[in-house]
């Protein structure tokens, strides 16, 4: 009987069907658990990338794309990242902002610049440049602002500079609306 | 008359426990699926650069190898055969997810260094070819038996290419984070060569004839 019952299409469907569903269930089920482990995971991860640039960091919080990083009760910063067109290709840079809105640090993430002159703009040399400034400080010295271009890769240099000015306005201006 | 019965009452256990280590030891050596079945050679050559993944692979096939060889052979005489491939696969990528969730959140370093391999043993064609060719057609322990054989030739396979590739490409072996030696001369100018899949490609073909010259010695 069971043969005959096999060959019937009706079964085939309903049986594909009840494994379907038995499967999905367990790993809804699996999924419940192991998901919550990951979410830890990645919350730690962004921890210590903000801790990087506010050490005394106690709590964070996610705004659209913008962290808002606290010390205690008082907003510290903020932190994003900022997408670039350069020379090679791509740039990423993560920026953090004090709550005065000027540029705490910033760091590039990854980049495909020229090696050895516009790579220099993972350099501390070029970096630490944009220490303190407001934002519209944040201009090469070429064109007016406080930012010396790497010699031989004012193209890179530039790209990051604009970059960054032009994100930095958008955030500001984000964060003024919210009030 | 009762001590005959004894006897071949002992007679049939003995012969099940021969058949299950014979099924097992098959898997190792004889239909080693590496080198002899040459089956799933893909993820082989990627994830042989280091013992830490070959070793997470294996264990990862093992453990999928024996729930759909287990879960197929229980349901086998239910399967309609119209449908039997898609719940093979159905079968394969359930244990696969779980097994991808599990190491995502418990084991996060090897997830990442297995990378898109991991997802890939759905499609690896030792499990999907074991469901069809052995575990629709043989009982639940038999089919236990050849999971495990299959799986632990395969760990094997892995683990020797592993050896070669990580001894001559990086000058020394770590294991899980704990570094078991070096060779001094190796480690300043390492072979690099067999880090590469070129190098893979040679390990595995020499590893090959190796194994089936023993095959030939052997007399099967």
């Amino acid at each position: 009987m069971l043969e005959r019952l096999k060959s019937k299409r009706l079964y085939s469907v309903v049986f594909l069907t009840l494994v379907v569903l038995i499967s999905v269930s367990l790993l809804l089920w699996i999924n419940s658990f192991t998901s919550v482990v990951v979410e830890a995971q990645n919350d730690a991860k962004i921890k210590n990338i903000l801790e990087s640039i506010f050490p005394d960091l106690t709590e964070f919080e996610e705004s659209g794309e913008i962290f808002i990083v606290y010390e205690g009760d008082n907003i510290a910063g903020y932190t994003f990242t900022v997408a670039g067109n350069g020379y090679g290709g791509p740039i990423s840079i993560l920026v953090g902002m004090n709550s005065d809105y000027t540029l705490r640090d910033m760091e590039v993430l990854s980049h495909t610049e020229t090696p050895g002159l516009g790579s220099k703009i993972t350099e501390e040399l070029f970096t630490e440049q944009f220490a303190g400034l407001r934002v519209d400080e944040i201009v090469l010295s070429k064109d007016g602002g406080k930012i010396d271009a790497i010699t031989g890769a004012t193209i890179s240099s530039r790209a990051v500079t604009e970059a960054i000015q032009d994100r930095m306005i958008e955030v500001i201006e984000i964060l003024s609306g919210q009030g | 008359m009762e001590d005959k019965s004894n006897k071949e009452e002992y007679g049939v256990r003995e012969n099940r426990g021969a058949v299950f280590w014979k099924e097992l030891v098959k898997g190792l050596v004889i239909s080693n699926p590496v080198f002899i079945l040459t089956l799933g050679l893909c993820p082989v050559l990627a994830v042989t650069n280091s013992i830490d993944n070959a070793l997470g692979m294996g264990a990862g096939v093992i453990f999928v190898l024996l729930c759909s060889n287990i879960i197929i052979s229980a349901i086998r005489r239910t399967i309609p055969p119209l449908v039997r491939i898609p719940v093979f696969i159905v079968v394969i990528a359930t244990f696969v997810t779980i097994l991808s969730l599990v190491f995502e959140a418990y084991i996060p370093l090897l997830h990442q260094s297995l990378g898109i391999y991991l997802s890939l043993i759905v499609v690896n064609c030792i499990i999907l070819g074991r469901a069809e060719v052995f575990a629709s057609k043989n009982s639940v322990p038999g089919s236990i038996a050849d999971a495990l054989g299959i799986g632990l030739g395969f760990t094997l396979a892995l683990v020797i290419i592993s050896l070669f590739r990580e001894i001559l490409g990086t000058g020394g072996l770590t294991v899980f984070g704990f570094n078991l030696f070096n060779i001094p001369v190796l480690t300043e100018h390492p072979m690099t060569f067999f880090i590469s899949p070129p190098g893979a490609f040679l390990v595995i073909g020499l590893l090959m004839a190796l194994f089936k010259w023993i095959g030939v010695i052997k007399g099967d």
